[in-house]
């Protein structure tokens, strides 16, 4: 169980569910609530705003596609032992 | 092989990769001698040569990565290793190129010395940019932010729709 209650998109601000959009672009998928982590972020936009653009920024096609840095991301978050 | 095959093969880059780190850091300065290439038995030696070849130094010297020569003193179980890592490195679905990179991403978020340098060197080898090896360091680096977040606030896995049908019904350790 989560260690905080994460609220639904309604309870965001505007410029807040305008993000969700965004985050359901980014993933291609149509989530009945956006993402948790996608929440957690929005809960501090001044936190979650540059976070989430360093991480678009880091996971752009470059050398590496996009797919190939998915399989990083996972790779990692293994090594985190993070089930999230 | 199935559809997950790529999968399969980044898992044993990465579990292979991690047992070669935990030898190499694990060991550190511990005092223990790796089997010396010039005296090195015959059935070491061919595995030797074969490792060289495979990350591409020089046949008739260079160094044998460490933990292969610490292992070394038993020849079947270092053959045996050598095995494993050289098949879970050769390219088939997954590139070379992405396999050294997942090693090297793996190497970095356990704060492996030997393996962050090697693979490093290996990604550099195979023709990988500044820029790609940065790009894979932004990758660490971002997700080593967002696991730890995740973890502190205990999330659950809510990506699980996006994957296909698992018809194994083995249990999603991220579901509820």
């Amino acid at each position: 169980m989560p260690t905080v209650r994460l609220r639904d998109a309604s309870e965001y601000p505007e410029p807040a569910r305008r993000l969700f959009e965004l985050s359901r672009q980014w993933f291609a998928y149509d989530f009945k609530e956006p993402p948790a982590m996608s929440r957690v972020m929005a809960w501090d936009p001044h936190f979650g705003g540059p976070h989430g653009r360093a991480m678009k920024r880091a996971m752009a096609p470059g050398e590496f596609s996009r797919g190939e840095k998915e399989m990083v991301a996972a790779a990692v978050s293994g090594a985190n032992a993070c089930t999230y | 092989m199935t559809g997950d095959d790529r999968w399969y093969e980044a898992a044993f880059v990465v579990g292979i990769t991690n047992a070669l780190n935990v030898v190499a850091d694990g060991l550190g300065a511990a005092v223990m001698p790796a089997v010396d290439p010039a005296t090195a038995p015959p059935d070491v030696a061919t595995v030797f040569a074969d490792i060289r070849a495979f990350y591409g130094t020089a046949p008739g010297g260079g160094e044998v990565p460490r933990p292969f020569g610490v292992i070394a003193h038993d020849a079947a179980y270092l053959a045996d290793v050598w095995a494993a890592v050289k098949h879970a490195f050769t390219e088939r679905r997954l590139t070379r190129r992405v396999k050294t990179a997942l090693a090297f991403a793996v190497s970095l978020t356990t704060r492996s010395a030997f393996g962050t340098a090697f693979h490093l060197s290996e990604l550099r080898r195979l023709g990988v940019g500044e820029g790609g090896i940065r790009e894979i360091i932004g990758v660490t680096q971002m997700f080593s932010s967002y696991t730890k977040i995740a973890d502190t606030l205990q999330l659950c896995s809510d990506m699980a729709d996006i994957a296909p049908v698992d018809p194994t019904g083995v249990p999603d350790a991220g579901a509820g």
